[in-house]
């Protein structure tokens, strides 16, 4: 039988398309026009912002004309996606919160230009690899600085601290984290690969779990508890640990990594549940948030609230009133999509998410020679899906809230850079999958 | 032309666009499964099948057993060939038959005990016509080819 990898390269050659992407761009455009143009219909304000619109079309036909230049065979629809997703990212955070539309916008601008760097840059994805414990240390340090040195520019006094200020501009490194984090889980597995499938053969293996595994999963573990302790949240800790699992399940196939990764969630959880008054309240208005829906469960009642008065077809742009809902226009940003845009907004929001993980995974298996390249293909599209499903259903109550962002869409400068930086970098990915004939000799 | 009829059109237009947007991207992906769906059961296709002849009697069953041939077909002992070769003398992974411009080609996988063709052990590749017994072990194989590559 041919391999599958070759397969899924060659259907990826035939799909490079140029139509395609200026289809799906204009389409996009289209849409985030509307949206813009009855925002602005609806609820005049002084800060009308078309220079966000003009500045997204630039991003748009700039990142899609520089790739085709310098990258012309790679994925076709990752950057259409990413960049349609920030679009109505844009338009949101316009509708819901217009003094911070302009920073956005200038964030788009430096997140589209990284994102380029990532996936031009030829030597990037080798030095992630080679020098992949500085890069880590480097992260390392630079969270310990803002667990040290951090604050909050909201200037609240026991607001979590993490942001690092650098003059006037605010980063929060744990995003950065992520990226590094996926990285360096993936080189070390893909090295670790071969060694860890022969051991599952070995039948002489008396441990239950190999040590090769144990030790990564409980390390990592331990930097997910650091992490909680000091965001005392269950978010961004979460996160990094089941994606961390899925790539350990993912070299080894071994299901009892989900298992065992599961308890260790789950007992991290329970204590995190009598020590943290944050995650206590959110697991308890989870449970049941009615008693308090004026009080301490507002924010999560009116989120539901939005859905019930979005229906099928939504309020319209503009129309309905998200304001209600705090914060919105950051966590609850899919609540105020959902109100507005409906269940069709819904179902666009969530299959742009579904069709980045087929394409993402299909990158990962392209590579099935080049263990480490196929597994940060796997984290960086887990990374992007996780958080996004995590947001999405904690705003749905169907998981407890957890405060991280909806990629893309979500106000946030640095969570904005690191996605784009993800989706540069799977576009790298991409474009050596096709280049290369036989992946495995490499 | 009133604020409301525009903010509606406006908002047809924006609900439209994006179920536009989505049925590109399902265009696109269709497509790509498309593709991997007709490349593999363009592989998948018997171009011939191979036909087990034992040198042994009493196997007389298992003598006229068919095995499909595809454009890569493997042999040997390990259950993951195409074709499971059951003798002592085999290689977990021991030869193996590829379609390649046109010539089929029979290779040795390093087996221990070597691979014949019409009787002669190979020492390379060697290319493979109608009717040719290949030897593993105790068993031997005849090819028969389809000529279904009218292309």
């Amino acid at each position: 039988m041919p391999r599958i990898e070759d397969l899924l390269r060659s259907a990826a050659e035939s799909l490079v398309n140029r139509r395609h992407h200026y289809l799906l761009l204009a389409f996009a455009g289209l849409s985030i026009f509307a949206g813009k143009a009855a925002i602005s219909l609806t609820r005049p304000s002084g800060q009308d912002l078309w220079l966000g619109l003009a500045i997204w079309i630039a991003c748009a036909l700039g990142g899609t004309a520089l790739l085709n230049r310098y990258l012309p065979a790679r994925d076709p629809v990752l950057f259409p996606l990413a960049i349609f997703l920030s679009g109505w990212g844009l338009v949101a955070i316009q509708r819901l919160a217009p003094s911070f539309a302009a920073r956005q916008a200038l964030w788009l601008v430096i997140s589209v230009g990284a994102m380029l760097f990532a996936a031009v840059f030829p030597h990037l994805l080798r030095w992630l690899r080679v020098y992949r414990y500085v890069v880590l240390a480097g992260a390392l340090m630079l969270l310990l600085a803002t667990i040290v040195f951090g604050s909050n520019p909201s200037g609240f006094e026991f607001a979590p601290r993490l942001w690092l200020q650098v003059g006037a501009v605010y980063f929060q490194p744990s995003e950065f984290m992520k990226l590094v984090l996926v990285a360096f889980m993936a080189s070390y597995l893909g090295e670790q690969s071969a060694v860890i499938r022969a051991e599952r053969g070995d039948a002489s293996m008396k441990l239950p779990l190999s040590p090769r595994l144990a030790g990564p999963m409980l390390s990592m573990w331990l930097l997910s508890l650091v992490i909680l302790v000091w965001q005392r949240d269950l978010g961004p800790a979460m996160l990094l640990f089941v994606v961390f699992l899925l790539l350990l399940y993912t070299t080894s196939g071994d299901w009892r990594i989900l298992i065992g990764g599961l308890l260790l969630v789950l007992l991290a959880a329970a204590a995190a549940y009598h020590l943290f008054d944050v995650v206590k309240l959110r697991v308890d208005i989870w449970l049941n948030p009615w008693p308090e829906s004026d009080g301490r469960a507002y924010q999560i009642v009116q989120s539901l609230m939005a859905f019930g008065a979005g229906g099928i077809l939504g309020t319209g742009v503009g129309l309905g009133s998200p304001g209600y809902i705090p914060v919105v226009h950051s966590d609850f940003v899919f609540a105020a999509l959902a109100e507005e845009w409906g269940l069709l907004g819904v179902i666009g929001v969530l299959s742009c998410f579904a069709v980045l993980t087929l394409r993402g995974l299909s990158i990962g298996l392209t590579h099935g020679g080049r263990d480490s390249h196929k597994l940060l293909a796997v984290g960086l599209t887990m990374m992007l899906v996780v958080q996004a499903l995590m947001i999405m259903a904690g705003v749905l109550k169907l998981l407890p809230l957890t405060g991280v962002t909806l990629p893309f869409i979500s106000y946030g400068g640095s969570s904005l850079l690191v996605c784009f930086v993800m989706i540069g970098l799977l576009l790298r990915l991409s474009a050596e999958a096709f280049s290369t004939r036989h992946p495995g000799a490499l | 032309m009133s604020v409301e009829v525009a903010v509606f059109i406006l908002r047809l237009l924006a609900g439209l666009s994006l179920i536009g947007f989505l049925a590109v991207l399902f265009l696109i992906i269709w497509r790509s499964m498309r593709q991997v769906n007709h490349q593999l059961a363009a592989a998948r296709m018997a171009h011939g099948y191979l036909t087990g002849l034992s040198s042994e009697p009493r196997q007389a069953s298992e003598a006229t057993e068919r095995f499909p041939l595809h454009a890569i077909t493997t042999l040997g002992r390990s259950a993951s060939n195409t074709i499971v070769v059951n003798d002592d003398y085999a290689s977990a992974q021991h030869a193996r038959i590829v379609l390649e411009d046109g010539q089929w080609w029979l290779e040795d996988r390093r087996s221990r005990n070597g691979t014949r063709l019409n009787d002669v052990a190979i020492d390379q590749r060697a290319v493979l016509t109608d009717s040719d017994v290949i030897g593993i072990g105790s068993f031997s194989y005849r090819l028969t080819l389809i000529n279904n590559m009218s292309r």
